[in-house]
């Protein structure tokens, strides 16, 4: 995983799972800043169909931290993903 | 061809009994030595009486006597009720080396052994975690399986074996857990995790192992864990990934926001069934699933063995719980994310709970539906479909739909598993285009016009052969249907020209019918 640091005026996302088999990709860089609550819809430009197969069930966390994004009053819909964060895409993994 | 199957049974049979016979002889034998070795010491405590007795037999009143006698074995009775150890000679031994930890010692090993942990899955997960429980002495271990043992288990259920293919998980995971170490009681229950009877067989333990492979089964777990406030160590693994959480700890009342998060507060929605893969579609590497059962134990056993004094309310959540994931292949391979308190309106453990003991045992909840399910791919009509004897008869003598002989270039065979898959076994001739492609080709690249510069190397290449009939194949015949028809959208069948089809069934239908050593992988 080429993790590190991200770009001037970049964040770095990191996809585990599903997301990485969505997306092709482990790790990519994109414009900063973001906020929270659209952070789903950049992605579902980039890659369409995103959201409903994969981030509709992922948990989001911005610089390990998980982040609640679910439900329209979340206070954290608001945070604002800055340059240099890092953000993953931890999509549920049931088997074992 | 049946009759060699049955004797491969009954020998298989025949193996696993055999081996089961030898292991109940060990613990027999194991058994009788203890018991002899406690005859022994009972022994040696008898005759260390004796000089008393001598002492006694001499110059005194025989009324007086008796009474000295049962005053002298009451106070014995007494004695020996709180023994001088608390553990057995052979626990201080066999736990020697986890004793001496600081983070463990008497008090610890003694919170195992009074410990019970009900381990639901034995796979990939639960056999290593089982594993190390039983080795570290928790005093009861439940397990909870319907399946059987199969061959393609054992590269990383280490609990099973060769010789006990066939046999159920639970009792073969019992052979060798109790060979392991005795003094552990293994409970079985031999059957899958019901919604009508999880609060009963969960109830008795102290705390649970999801080892799973279901989504469904992750969320009747944590909401079983949540109702009947035990803690709940989960885990998960597929691919090269795994990951980890502690939920429900400390396991505190639904609506008690000091309590930790369950399944619900960190995955309140369900993934799309048709992106759940299991380890039989998405593949697993043994010590991958390994590294995520052992490190249950590891979780289990620090949670058991914490002093309880730390589990009143005021010293509730000193490190707020964490989900670990691990990525056998990645840079750094852990990663430990920091995650949410419970969710003030979670469906199980907020103070709006919906789900209910209740609800649970009358079998309303439904799991299964909650998390949906995919139905068998129908996607097409009959005459884009061919059966796999058609095929077999295509490919070796005359095409059934135009009667013509068969030569090399009469069809396109299109096999649309993945690369790797692609690489284990192929029929002859097959094109490898994997599905993945397929899905990720987007229409409007390649209908506008006849070769777009975008449009993808494969479409341009069928479109270059347009007078061929095109056969698509997979492994079990769903993306095959899929793909047929993405074919068909992206114009490939020339507005009706061409026929495509798929083979009904795939490679597995295949290898039935008509090719049995065509690999089973």
């Amino acid at each position: 995983m080429a993790s590190g640091k991200s770009p001037l005026g970049h964040f770095s996302i990191l996809y585990f799972a599903a997301a990485s088999t969505f997306t092709g990709k482990s790790t990519e860089h994109l414009p900063a800043p973001v906020l929270a609550r659209n952070l789903f819809t950049s992605l579902e430009q980039l890659y369409p169909g995103i959201v409903d197969k994969v981030l509709s069930s992922c948990a989001v966390t911005v610089n390990l931290e998980y982040i609640d994004l679910d439900g329209e009053d979340t206070p954290q819909l608001e945070l604002m993903i800055k340059e240099g964060d890092e953000v993953a895409i931890i999509p549920p993994v049931s088997s074992g | 061809m049946a009759s060699i199957s049955v004797i491969e049974t009954i020998r298989k049979q025949i193996a696993s009994c055999e081996s089961q016979l030898r292991d109940l002889r060990q613990q027999l034998a194991e058994a009788e030595h203890q018991h002899q070795q406690r005859e022994q010491e009972r022994m040696r405590q008898d005759s260390s009486i004796d000089p008393l007795t001598h002492d006694m037999s001499y110059g005194i009143h025989d009324d007086f006597r008796s009474e000295v006698f049962a005053a002298l074995s009451h106070t014995e009775e007494d004695y020996s009720a709180p023994k001088r150890w608390p553990l057995d000679m052979s626990e201080y031994k066999r736990y020697g080396r986890q004793l001496i930890l600081s983070g463990i010692g008497l008090q610890g090993q003694l919170r195992l052994k009074n410990a019970s942990v009900l381990v639901i899955g034995v796979g990939g997960l639960g056999c290593p975690a089982a594993a190390y429980l039983v080795g570290a002495g928790v005093g009861t271990i439940g397990l909870v399986d319907g399946d059987i043992v199969e061959e393609s288990n054992l590269h990383r259920q280490i609990l099973h074996s060769t010789s006990r293919v066939g046999m159920s998980k639970v009792d073969s995971a019992r052979v060798f857990l109790s060979s392991l170490n005795p003094n552990v009681a293994v409970v079985p229950h031999i059957s899958r995790l019901a919604p009508e009877s999880a609060i009963s067989v969960v109830e008795s333990y102290d705390m649970v192992l999801d080892c799973t492979d279901t989504p469904a089964s992750r969320y009747l777990i944590s909401d079983t864990c949540v109702l009947l406030g035990k803690p709940l160590i989960s885990a998960s693994a597929l691919k090269l990934e795994g990951q980890l959480m502690t939920l429900n700890n400390p396991p505190l009342p639904p609506g008690d926001s000091r309590g930790g998060p369950c399944y619900r507060c960190i995955f309140p929605k369900p993934p799309p069934p048709e992106s759940v893969l299991s380890c039989g579609d998405g593949g697993i590497l043994g010590p991958v699933v390994g590294v995520m059962g052992v490190l249950q134990a590891l979780e289990a056993i620090k949670v058991l063995t914490k002093d309880p004094g730390t589990l009143a309310p005021e010293h509730v959540n000193p490190e707020p719980p964490t989900l670990l994931i691990f990525n056998g292949y990645g840079n750094p391979m852990f990663r430990s994310i920091r995650l949410r308190t419970r969710k003030p309106r979670c469906a199980a453990c907020s103070s709006q709970a919906s789900i209910t003991s209740e609800a649970l045992n009358s079998g309303s909840l439904d799991y299964v539906q909650f998390c949906g399910s995919v139905s068998p791919v129908d996607a097409l009509s009959a005459n884009e479909r061919i059966s796999v004897d058609n095929y077999a008869k295509l490919r070796s003598h005359i095409n059934p739909f135009t009667g013509m002989e068969p030569s090399k270039d009469s069809h396109i065979l299109v096999d649309v598993r993945e690369k790797v898959q692609f690489g284990l076994c192929s029929l002859e001739g097959s094109v490898n285009i994997p599905f993945s492609k397929v899905v990720s080709t987007s229409l409007n690249m390649s209908n506008v016009q006849t070769s777009g510069p975008q449009e993808p190397g494969w479409v341009s290449e069928l479109k270059g052969i347009p007078d061929r009939p095109i056969f698509v194949v997979c492994r079990l015949g769903n993306d095959s249907q899929i793909t047929v028809k993405k074919m068909k959208e992206l114009g490939l069948d020339q507005g009706g020209q061409r026929w495509i089809g798929d083979i009904k069934g795939g490679l597995k239908a295949w290898r039935e019918k008509v090719e049995p050593d065509f690999p089973d992988y």
